[in-house]
């Protein structure tokens, strides 16, 4: 039984189309990765999986739940965590803070106006709980603004994480990363993400070999191949509209 | 507790004493402008409950306090027996129903547009109490009575006695602004500003940001009422000045003179503004010219606003250096 499942699903932006019947399924406890030339909808499909576009066409069912035009608070809510290409976190924050909102969040404890947020136990502890997973201990109090980009990327992922999704989207985590920063942080997600489901963006074939257990080729928008990392490779068309070309 | 916490206390402890001691000092008059002063604090402060809070820049918030001055004085003139303590909490309610039926069509619209929103909204409203002659008074405005005070185990409080009406209107807005000091320290208060600092992150998370918007320009008509009803009761009247563009953009030229980023910094602005304005206007019929230059100068050159005279070495030594 699938956990997403996007049938047939359209996305135009006046006139271009971003994607074209994009089918998909991402079993539980898989890790997916969707790959791409640049342009080729990657981004698009993930903004339209959480809410951030409404699909043109065709329908999204996460938990066998339709989720077709939802807002993104309630996809979220539901047990979708994701992060962001271009990093998006609380800049005037302190990292500490940042994955405290998630928690927050999480415990249902948006509109509660009765407690002190600095006096609850179970936040703060909760909260540490991710600091630590994450390696940002000795980050704890900076200002997420003044972090520098390796902090502030995991940072993305920590507030992912926060959530303990049931599905964790991860839009290109490692964009802007030297090599060495790179390998570390994929390991790092490796570690992290054992046994939960997980559908990423990645540019990086290493790292894509590495993490995925199974990948989907996307060019035009279009699907053009779900399988394997073997067989993807293998594959003649993903050779010559992407791998020929690297 | 620790020396910054220690010398901290000591002067909220003094600042506590200095405005319960204020009025032995004064003469009447300045006692006028000192209770003035503690209205206008609670009505920057609401403005900044969304301008800081959620990041939201109202243009029309004098609506809100125009409505709470509106509801006081028509609300006491055909109920006149009611307790004045429940009347103020209606009034504040009057305040916080306008803004949520005014922010429910403003907060949804583009944050570029929402300033305008609100003006118009405020022009409106402007028009109505302007037009509506027989339940407003028009041009004329409306006499509204002091009522007693009336308290349980204590005897009758007259207000007509300035320093009565200064002591009741510092509790009151002393309550309604540690209230709101509080609420931003709450999980509520804290997913304001995940809304300001970002609004697609913070959607990601789980966060309703146009629920969570509307709630922080509610709260902030509630305190906008609130202080209208008390600006009706110390002026014994109510005009449409209260509801006009002067009003809207004053409070916010006091709020930006005093500074935005910090909890107290409207108050510091409204109390410069109130006296420095009072000084002028005696010595120079052209006082609003030098008010311009004053928020000028302060915006070009003090970014923080007059509250960052507090980050100055000397000033942060005698407040105890820096938070540990």
């Amino acid at each position: 039984m699938a956990i997403l499942r996007l049938r047939e699903v359209d996305k135009k932006f006046s006139g271009v189309q971003a994607l074209s019947r994009v089918n998909l399924e991402i079993i539980p406890g898989e890790r997916h990765a969707i790959i791409g030339p640049n342009g080729s909808g990657k981004s698009t499909l993930f903004n339209v999986i959480t809410g951030f576009y409404k699909p043109s066409g065709g329908r999204i069912f996460f938990k066998e739940k339709d989720i077709t035009g939802w807002q993104a608070h309630r996809i979220a809510r539901l047990g979708l965590a994701r992060s962001f290409q271009i990093t998006q976190i609380f800049p005037m924050m302190t990292v500490f803070e940042n994955v405290r909102n998630a928690i927050t969040s999480k415990l249902s404890r948006r509109f509660n106006w009765t407690m002190l947020l600095n006096r609850s136990k179970e936040i703060q502890r909760k909260t540490g709980e991710i600091i630590h997973l994450l390696q940002l201990d000795e980050e704890r109090y900076v200002l997420a603004a003044e972090a520098n980009y390796g902090t502030q990327r995991q940072l993305e992922v920590a507030m992912a994480l926060a959530w303990d999704p049931e599905l964790i989207m991860l839009d290109e985590p490692t964009a802007g990363l030297d090599a060495e920063d790179t390998r570390a942080f994929v390991h790092l997600i490796r570690e992290v993400t054992e046994g939960k489901t997980l559908l990423i963006v990645e540019h990086d074939m290493e790292v894509v070999f590495k993490l995925a257990d199974r990948i989907t080729v996307l060019v035009y928008g279009r699907v053009l191949a779900t399988g394997t990392s073997t067989e993807i490779q293998e594959n003649e068309e993903v050779r010559k509209a992407y791998l020929g070309r690297e | 507790m620790t020396r910054y916490r220690t010398i901290q206390l000591g002067w909220k402890a003094v600042a506590v004493l200095f405005m319960l001691l204020l009025p032995m000092f004064l003469r009447e008059i300045d006692v006028h402008f000192c209770t003035e002063i503690i209205i206008f604090s609670l009505f920057a402060i609401s403005l900044n409950l969304v301008l800081r809070g959620v990041g939201l820049l109202s243009f029309g918030h004098a609506a809100f306090f125009g409505i709470g001055a509106y509801s006081m004085a028509l609300i006491s003139q055909h109920m006149p027996g009611i307790p004045l303590l429940l009347l103020l909490l209606i009034v504040a309610l009057a305040g916080c129903l306008a803004t949520s039926v005014i922010g429910f069509f403003c907060v949804r619209a583009n944050p570029q547009y929402f300033p305008l929103l609100t003006l118009a909204f405020q022009m409106l409203l402007y028009a109505v109490a302007l037009k509506w002659r027989t339940v407003t008074g028009g041009d004329d405005g409306m006499v509204m009575m002091r009522p007693d005070l009336y308290l349980p185990f204590l005897e009758t409080i007259s207000l007509m006695a300035i320093n009565n009406l200064y002591y009741f209107t510092l509790i009151i807005v002393a309550l309604a602004i540690s209230g709101c000091y509080l609420l931003l320290k709450t999980p509520l208060g804290n997913a304001f500003f995940c809304i300001r600092e970002n609004p697609t992150r913070a959607s990601f998370l789980g966060y309703n940001v146009f629920l969570t918007k509307l709630t922080a320009f509610t709260i902030s008509g509630f305190l906008s009422g609130l202080a209208g009803g008390l600006y009706a009761l110390f002026q014994e009247f109510v005009s449409t000045a209260t509801m006009d563009v002067h009003m809207s953009f004053g409070v916010l030229m006091m709020l930006l003179i005093g500074g935005v980023g910090h909890f107290l910094g409207p108050v510091l602005g409204v109390a410069f503004m109130v006296f420095f304005q009072n000084w002028l206007s005696g010595v120079t019929s052209h006082w609003p010219i030098f008010v311009g230059i004053v928020f000028i100068v302060v915006v070009r050159y003090l970014d923080k606003g007059l509250v960052g005279i507090f980050d100055l070495k000397p000033i942060r030594f005698l407040a105890g250096g820096r938070e540990t």
